[in-house]
């Protein structure tokens, strides 16, 4: 199946530059995107942006819960009762 | 026929689990689910899971790396299920399809109202404060609960949990194409969210 040209149509080339980030593009197809991007500063920004996002995405999962953080005791006593049963205790 | 260990295999403690890793588990659950009731259960599944897998632990890895596998697994599971549960077919309609609002459909460019601004997210910029990181990543989990069911379990098994493209198309019964799809509409809606609800804010720093 061959892919749309990027090369005059910022939806398409934004679209490849997702997905770029999963699989080799054809060499054609690259070519047309980076001369997209040389033209075009706002589908540079969003290149750019869209790769800040997933890191910022990550980083934030990473650090969204404080380490003092712990299991809500009535929780705790529920996985526990759960787990004892299992257990045959 | 297999040969027998020849030192015996670490074995696993399970009655011992809820009080040496619950609380770990739990904040990385909640890390990755939009509520508290959710990570706890995760946690729940995570260790019952376990139990019934028991023979399975080998010892090659720490009890505590093993729960962790047990628990990624779950979460894979979750966002599958909360991707599943009402079915949105995809509108691939150039004229109705969500990229409409972003992009002229004759042509593809951008509306001039949605060109993608400057962010200051450079060594100077206001990105790179401890605080001011923690409150961008809170803004971007807000947007991020903005998205559809489907578009933020996409996004959320590509780019938080770092699953390969192949693995996610297959965990959410999607074509290649549609993945596509679904990714560039949820980076289009998140970019479109951070820079309304934090890049064009005032800084404090440059009143």
């Amino acid at each position: 199946m061959s892919i749309p040209s990027p090369l005059f149509n910022c939806r398409q080339a934004t679209l490849l530059i997702e997905r770029r980030a999963d699989e080799t593009l054809p060499f054609k197809t690259q070519v047309q995107l980076r001369a997209h991007l040389r033209l075009c500063p706002y589908c540079r920004r969003y290149a750019f942006q869209s790769l800040f996002l997933a890191r910022q995405a990550r980083a934030a999962a990473e650090h969204r819960v404080p380490a003092d953080v712990v299991l809500p005791p009535a929780a705790r006593q529920r996985i526990q009762q759960a787990l004892d049963q299992r257990l045959g205790r | 026929m297999n040969a027998p260990p020849d030192r015996a295999a670490p074995t696993a403690e399970p009655h011992l689990w809820l009080a040496r890793f619950g609380d770990e588990l739990y904040r990385y659950a909640l890390g990755r689910v939009a509520d508290a009731a959710m990570a706890e259960e995760l946690v729940q599944e995570t260790l019952v899971s376990a139990l019934g897998a028991l023979d399975s632990f080998r010892g090659q890895a720490s009890e505590r790396t093993w729960l962790f596998v047990i628990l990624k697994r779950k979460l894979v599971d979750h966002y599958r299920r909360q991707a599943r549960s009402p079915f949105v077919p995809l509108d691939l309609t150039p004229d109705h399809a969500p990229e409409a609002a972003f992009f002229r459909p004759a042509d593809g460019h951008w509306h001039p109202e949605q060109y993608p601004a400057a962010w200051a997210t450079d060594e100077a910029g206001r990105g790179d404060l401890a605080l001011e990181q923690q409150e961008l990543q809170r803004v971007l989990q807000g947007c991020q609960q903005r998205l559809s069911a489907q578009h933020l379990a996409v996004f959320v098994l590509r780019f938080v949990e770092e699953l390969p493209a192949e693995d996610i198309c297959q965990e959410l019964s999607l074509t290649a194409a549609n993945y596509w799809v679904i990714v560039h509409r949820a980076k289009l809606q998140l970019r479109r969210c951070l820079e309304k609800n934090w890049f064009q804010l005032p800084s404090p720093r440059q009143t």
